[in-house]
Order: structure tokens, then sequence, then C-alpha cells
């Protein structure tokens, strides 16, 4: 029971986190995002016992996010996540504003990454300090910061020149 | 010009979905039921192995060298198959989640190296002795059974194997492409 009401409070507090990083490698599908955000929570339930508290439990949270998704992307259903926007383009007729078609492109972009590219601008993006994102990843604070500069520079040219 | 940091207060200022109310419970929910399917399966996977040897003695198949050996074959393929398929998805389980993303990603690698060899070799392997002990069941079917049913056990298995050949053959080629894309 204690186990159950401690599962909630983390579940609350990280959902949001949780759920803008699936949001990423699945081109804003919210559906799929939310199907990825379960599977990222019934890890976290299993392995809530092993959490030892060495890393903050953020750091041992997008870990988890991370390695699920990457795991639960081979299905065949986050495929469909590659033409969420295509779909979108057919069914809105009205012309998007600037913003939303920047973002948009920036998804497309991103899905354009490999994926473990792809996990880092998406922590990077969600403000997480560049020490923990190297601590999610396993590579060294210097090696994320080179990657991360090579990623940004891609990811704002792709975004510029439409290139999706 | 779009600069990185306009891309990243885009980002920052999208929506967002709403947390889940009763989220943490409906988790909870669904690890029940996953476990609850898991008994389910086994018990389906027991009763049917029964079923087959119960079968079996029912049609006295010991008592027929070549039919015996034909079956035990066929059993012996899909048991080899469906074991390897049970024994990978326990290890895609077993995967820890709670290590860096770079040791996760080299897991995957190892994991899906293996499948490959599982498909081009065990496969492979697991199929012929699945035809071979077809084939030698044949002149049992062929004393036993009108030449009309005969032509149609023939027909189907062969349609069946090359259904179920494409059926791999997909699996296989999406799983290469996984492959292909963790190494990149």
């Amino acid at each position: 029971m204690k186990e159950a009401s401690h599962f909630e409070e983390i579940y609350q507090a990280n959902y949001l986190k949780v759920i803008r990083v699936c949001m990423g490698y699945v081109n804003a599908d919210e559906a799929l995002a939310k199907d990825l955000a379960q599977e990222v929570f019934i890890k976290v339930w299993e392995h809530l016992a092993s959490f030892r508290k060495e890393a903050s439990i953020s750091t041992w949270i997008y870990r988890i996010t991370v390695n699920t998704c990457l795991l639960e992307l081979r299905k065949k259903k986050y495929l469909k996540g590659e033409e969420t926007f295509e779909k979108l383009e057919v069914a809105q007729e009205e012309p998007y504003a600037a913003k939303e078609r920047q973002l948009k492109d920036m998804y497309q972009c991103i899905n354009k990454l490999p994926k473990d590219s792809r996990g880092i601008i998406l922590l990077e993006l969600e403000g997480v300090p560049q020490k923990e994102i190297a601590s999610v990843m396993g590579l060294s604070h210097e090696a994320v910061r080179v990657r991360i500069h090579r990623i940004k520079n891609s990811l704002t040219k792709c975004v510029q020149n439409d290139s999706v | 010009m779009t600069a990185f940091e306009d891309l990243r207060s885009e980002w920052g200022n999208q929506g967002q979905p709403e947390v889940p109310k009763d989220g943490a419970k409906q988790i909870l929910k669904k690890i029940t039921a996953v476990r609850k399917k898991q008994r389910i399966t086994n018990y389906v996977l027991a009763v049917t192995a029964s079923v087959l040897i119960a079968f079996f003695f029912y049609v006295s198949a010991y008592k027929y060298q070549s039919v015996m050996i034909g079956l035990l074959l066929m059993i012996g393929a899909l048991v080899l198959r469906i074991g390897l398929e049970f024994s990978n998805l326990r290890n895609l389980k077993n995967m820890d989640v709670l290590t860096t993303a770079e040791k996760f990603k080299q897991q995957m690698i190892r994991y899906y190296n293996a499948r490959t060899k599982v498909h081009f070799i065990l496969t492979p392997i697991a199929f012929l002795i699945y035809i071979v002990g077809f084939v030698m069941l044949l002149p049992a079917f062929k004393d036993n059974l009108s030449a009309g049913f005969y032509n149609y056990i023939i027909v189907s298995a062969i349609v069946s194997l090359g259904v179920l050949c494409l059926f791999i053959a997909r699996e296989v080629k999406k799983e290469l492409q996984v492959l292909k894309e963790l190494k990149a």
C-alpha cells in the first residue's frame, strides 16, 4: 500500500517529463506517446524497489524512458508515428501559423535523427542539465557537449531548410 | 534565421497533455492483467502439449516407426521454434532498462545479432526438420486417406509453408532494419 502511494507520487511528479520525451520519439502522436509512457511507468513500478538513490529520481526515470522508447519503437504500431504530421496536413486545410509549422518541422527533423541522438536532443530541449544527460546516456560530459552542439546545428539547419 | 534557442522556446511553449487522474492505478491494473494473461498462456501451452501427446497414443503412432519418427520430427521442429521465441521474449523482458542508454543500445545490438543467428541458422533447420517429418508421414496418409483429402493435405501444407516463409522473411527484414539503425 505504501509502495503504491509512493508510485502514485512519482507518477504525478514525472508524467509530463516522460510523455514529452515520448512525444519526441513518435512524431508528436499523443496516443502513441501515452502508450510509451505507460510502458515506462510499468518498468518504473517493476524496478522501484531497486532504486537506490545513487542518482536522482529524474535521472533514473529519464534512463528508463530513453531505454524503453528504444525498446518499444521496434513494434509495428509505433511506425505509424512517422506519418502523423502528413495526416494532419491533409486533414487541416487552414494554413498553419508560423510557430505551429516550425514545431511540426522540428518534430519531423527530430524523427530523422538516429535514435540515440534523438534521446540526447529531447533531453536538451527539456532543459535537462548536460551532466545529467551524460549520466542518462552513459557518455562523458565532454562527449555529450560535442554531440549536443552537432545535433543542435543539424536540427536548426533541418528546420530552416524545411528539409524534412 | 531560426536559432536553436527559438526552437527550444517553441518546444517549451507547446501544449502538453494532462496527467491522467487515475493513471497510476490504471498501470497497476494493467500489470495484474498482464500477469494473468501470462498464466493463461502457460495453461494453454500445457493443454496443447497434453493433447498432442494424447493424440500420439490415441492413433497408436508408436506402432508405426516412420509415422512415429515423422510426427516426432514435426513436433520437435515446432517445439524448437516456439522454445526459441519464448527464450527471445524472456531475453527482451530481462533487458536492463536501468542501465545507461549506451549500454542498453549494446544489449539490443547483442539481442538482434542473436536473432539474426536464429533466423539464418536455426529457423531453416527447424523448417527442414518439419518438412522431412511431413514427407515421412505422406505414405501413411496415402494408404489411409482418400485421394482427394491426400491431395488437399499436400496442397494446403505447401501453401501454409509458403505463407509462413513470407511472414518470417518479412519479420527478418524488419529486424535487420532495426539492427542497422542501432548500429548507425
